[in-house]
């Protein structure tokens, strides 16, 4: 395993109470994998990510449990220094909103090219080229006149792919791509994935794919991961979950979606809101919500089943799982 | 209908009236009497016919001079049937906001005409105009920021009442306000909170009680979900869906998420740099498209089906959409479209169902603005 989190807690301390954002999260991802982690707004896809990256905002976030151990060795004990020469050079992160990612007052070229002054060493003169290469590799046009541009010049696409640019530029093991196109129109999200997926299989990387959008997912990940309220309850294979997914809230999200390709039945909706993370409902934490939901759902709280129906590597957080999955 | 969608008409020309039966009112009152016609099931109700906007780009601090305009809506005609929904898609720019806005009269058109019951709502005033902007109303993207924090849902609700009294009375007011409430399923003790209160979800539900409290007959819906999260999203969609069919609404559904637009559209519209590329039912569009536009932005969608993957054929356009202040020459979509030849160049194609389909009864034969239409599946895996 490149990446491997285990039993991972954030909290946040706020002046309203502490909000227990991420509650045991374990997932991992191989070379060459992509891993897709799915979930709706604050269930903690990005703060999982933050503290594997190490950029977590402490305080008011705080660590109170779990690993990260990438390549074999825990993160979370590393000093600020050591965590700052993996994080670029062995992972890197490409977020949202790439305009507000870059430096504004800086070429492109120049921020490109810091990436191997800094890291590498190398001359400036030898890192324009190096910049210029990256343009062209994610396939800026005129890469050798627009390397002294600065972001605003560029269209979301494109400032989209510099950032894919800066994020591969030290040929990491690991990518962390937080909503990476959820801010571009489709067809436009569609060159961007497709020139990650192209590059991700080249560098053989590993990719951590955060998204709520169940159409990304089927099309580049091999593996999900789903969350609520800060834990993982379903994590199988891509094939498996579209196919038959063993959590409600899974089973859930799918039925919600409406289809491009078929004129469809009235809208399944999940009932009810999300949950207030500064008091997470006990037992299980989807029950409020659940169709499901019997006695033993609102006291004991499902640990991450194995699904033993199935050949591949699989896990659901519900007691009924079986039933689910057959249902 | 081909013939209603001259879309590259010169601005300024004598009112394109094609398919509309124009009401001849001479006086206020019998203007505002032909608003109060009821319209029959699948009639038009309202005719949009060669609308343009055009915003002045200016130069200079003291001596602003025009230096061009952004072409946001370049010539677009359609028509919404009573009862129906009219989905709108399109990318970002293409001008689809900025077609709601005009609709909503919040925005003055450069040129063009909007009938709505035969009447050209662009020239009307007084009372007149009161009643079409009761009859129009708009639910917008951002359950976030169109709402006042300040006031308590109750007056946001309420709001519309000030301006026309005639639909609640003082007195009924509050009543009239908790039954809008119970309608979008929010609870009617509600009415003292303020919208920092609510869920998202919740506060979308609030923009449509609002929509709703003066009995319009039509609703524009800008981009009414996209702010939400998927398993709250069906919620409201499934509540529009359901209130349509109750009060007898029509709606405009202005979307980028195009599985949505076909879940709740009965016709769709495709909109490119300003104008209409193709518009017709949501299996003409969906399943036989063909304008080269509809097919890139169908294919370019992922569906939630992993062993789709392999089999769906996938076109990656290259390149960004142009500047809509300097749009190209012949059919705006040419410099990203794979089938251009010299003639896109230089004649721009009208919206019409394509020569070669016109007498035949395939989903193929409707309106698409294309000199080499042809049909493509992109949305089913082969
Ligand atoms: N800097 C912060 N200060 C306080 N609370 C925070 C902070 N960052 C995150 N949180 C809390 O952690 C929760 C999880 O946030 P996170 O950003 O991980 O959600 P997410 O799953 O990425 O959602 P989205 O899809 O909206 O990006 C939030 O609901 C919020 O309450
Ligand atoms: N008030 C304005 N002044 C100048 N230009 C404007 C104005 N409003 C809109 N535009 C321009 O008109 C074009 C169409 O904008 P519009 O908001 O209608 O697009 P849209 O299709 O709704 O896009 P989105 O999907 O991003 O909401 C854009 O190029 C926009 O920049
Ligand atoms: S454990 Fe119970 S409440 Fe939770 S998902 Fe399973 S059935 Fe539903
Ligand atoms: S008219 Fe020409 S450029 Fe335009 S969509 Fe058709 S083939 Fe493409
Ligand atoms: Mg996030
Ligand atoms: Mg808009």
């Amino acid at each position: 395993m490149l990446l491997d989190v285990h039993d991972l807690h954030v909290e946040f301390h706020t002046r309203d109470g502490v909000a227990r954002a991420v509650n045991g999260v374990s997932y991992g991802v191989d070379e060459g994998e992509t891993l897709a982690v799915l979930g709706e707004s604050g269930s903690g896809k990005s703060v999982t990510a933050q503290a594997i990256m190490g950029i977590l905002d402490v305080p008011p976030g705080r660590i109170t449990g779990g690993e990260v151990i990438f390549k074999g060795r825990d993160l979370l004990p590393l000093k600020e220094e050591q965590r700052r020469k993996v994080r670029g050079a062995e992972m890197a992160m490409i977020f949202q909103d790439a305009l507000s990612s870059l430096n504004p007052v800086l070429s492109v070229g120049d921020q490109l090219g810091e990436m191997f002054t800094v890291h590498r060493g190398m001359s400036k003169k030898d890192a324009r080229a190096k910049a210029v290469e990256l343009m062209d590799r994610v396939r800026i046009p005129a890469a050798r006149e627009r390397v002294r541009q600065y972001p605003h010049q560029f269209s979301g696409g494109m400032r989209q792919r510099i950032m894919i640019a800066m994020a591969l530029a030290l040929e990491p093991a690991l990518i962390i791509a937080d909503e990476p196109t959820t801010a571009l129109d489709v067809t436009v999200q569609a060159q961007v994935m497709e020139l990650l997926a192209e590059l991700q299989r080249e560098y053989r990387m590993g990719l951590i794919l955060i998204t709520h959008d169940l159409g990304v997912v089927a099309d580049v990940a091999d593996r999900i991961a789903v969350m609520y309220a800060g834990r993982i309850v379903e994590s199988a294979p891509v094939h498996d979950i579209y196919k038959a997914p063993a959590h409600p809230y899974t089973r859930g999200l799918l039925d919600s979606i409406p289809r491009l390709d078929q004129k469809g039945r009235e809208l399944y909706a999940i009932k009810g809101l999300p949950p207030n993370l500064m008091d997470i409902p006990p037992g299980c934490a989807f029950h409020p919500r659940c169709p499901m939901a019997r006695d033993v759902c609102r006291t004991d709280e499902p640990p991450l089943y194995e699904v033993t129906e199935s050949e591949t590597d699989r896990g659901s957080a519900c007691h009924f799982w079986r039933e689910c999955l057959h249902g | 209908m081909a013939e209603l969608s001259k879309n590259d008409e010169q601005v300024g020309t004598t009112p394109n009236v094609s398919g509309v039966e124009v009401v001849e009112a001479r006086t206020e009152a019998e203007e505002v009497a032909a608003l109060e016609v009821p319209v029959e099931r699948g009639e038009p109700i309202l005719q949009v016919r060669n609308l343009v906007k055009h915003f002045p780009l200016t130069q200079g601090i003291l001596f602003k001079k025009s230096v061009g305009a952004v072409k946001a809506v370049d010539g677009i005609s359609f028509d919404l049937y009573q009862g129906e929904t009219l989905g709108i898609v399109g990318e970002s720019g293409c001008g689809k906001s900025t077609v709601a806005r005009l609709l909503m009269n919040l925005e003055r058109a450069t040129a063009g005409e909007i009938f709505y019951k035969g009447q050209d709502i662009t020239r009307l005033s007084g009372k007149a105009l009161k009643a079409v902007r009761r009859n129009i109303q708009m639910v917008f993207q951002d359950p976030y920021t169109s709402l006042n924090p300040r006031m308590t849902v109750g007056d946001i609700i309420g709001e519309p009442f000030e301006i026309h009294p005639e639909v609640a009375p003082k007195g009924d007011r509050r009543k009239k306000v908790q039954d809008l409430l119970d309608v979008v399923g929010l609870n009617p003790e509600y009415i003292n909170r303020y919208p920092h209160q609510f869920s998202g979800g919740q506060r979308q539900r609030i923009g449509i009680a609002r929509g709703l409290a003066l009995n319009p007959e039509i609703i524009i819906c800008d981009e009414p979900v996209s702010a939400l999260d998927v398993s709250v999203q069906a919620q409201v969609i499934n509540l529009m869906e359901g209130l349509q069919n109750e009060f007898n609404l029509s709606y405009l559904f202005i979307a980028h998420d195009l599985s949505i637009v076909r879940h709740i559209s009965d016709r769709v519209g495709v909109m490119y740099l300003g104008k209409m590329a193709e518009i017709g039912t949501d299996a003409q569009i969906y399943d036989h498209p063909t304008h080269p536009y509809t097919q890139a932005l169908l294919s370019a969608v992922p569906v939630p089906d992993p062993e789709a993957r392999a089999n769906r054929e996938r076109i990656i356009l290259t390149g960004d959409v142009p500047s809509p202040a300097n749009p190209p020459s012949g059919c705006r979509f040419r410099t990203r479209c794979w089938k251009a030849q010299d003639k896109c160049a230089e004649e721009v194609p009208l919206l019409a169902v394509p020569e070669r389909f016109k007498d035949s009864d395939t989903p193929a034969a409707h309106e698409s603005a294309c000199h080499f239409a042809e049909e493509k599946d992109v949305v089913h895996a082969a």
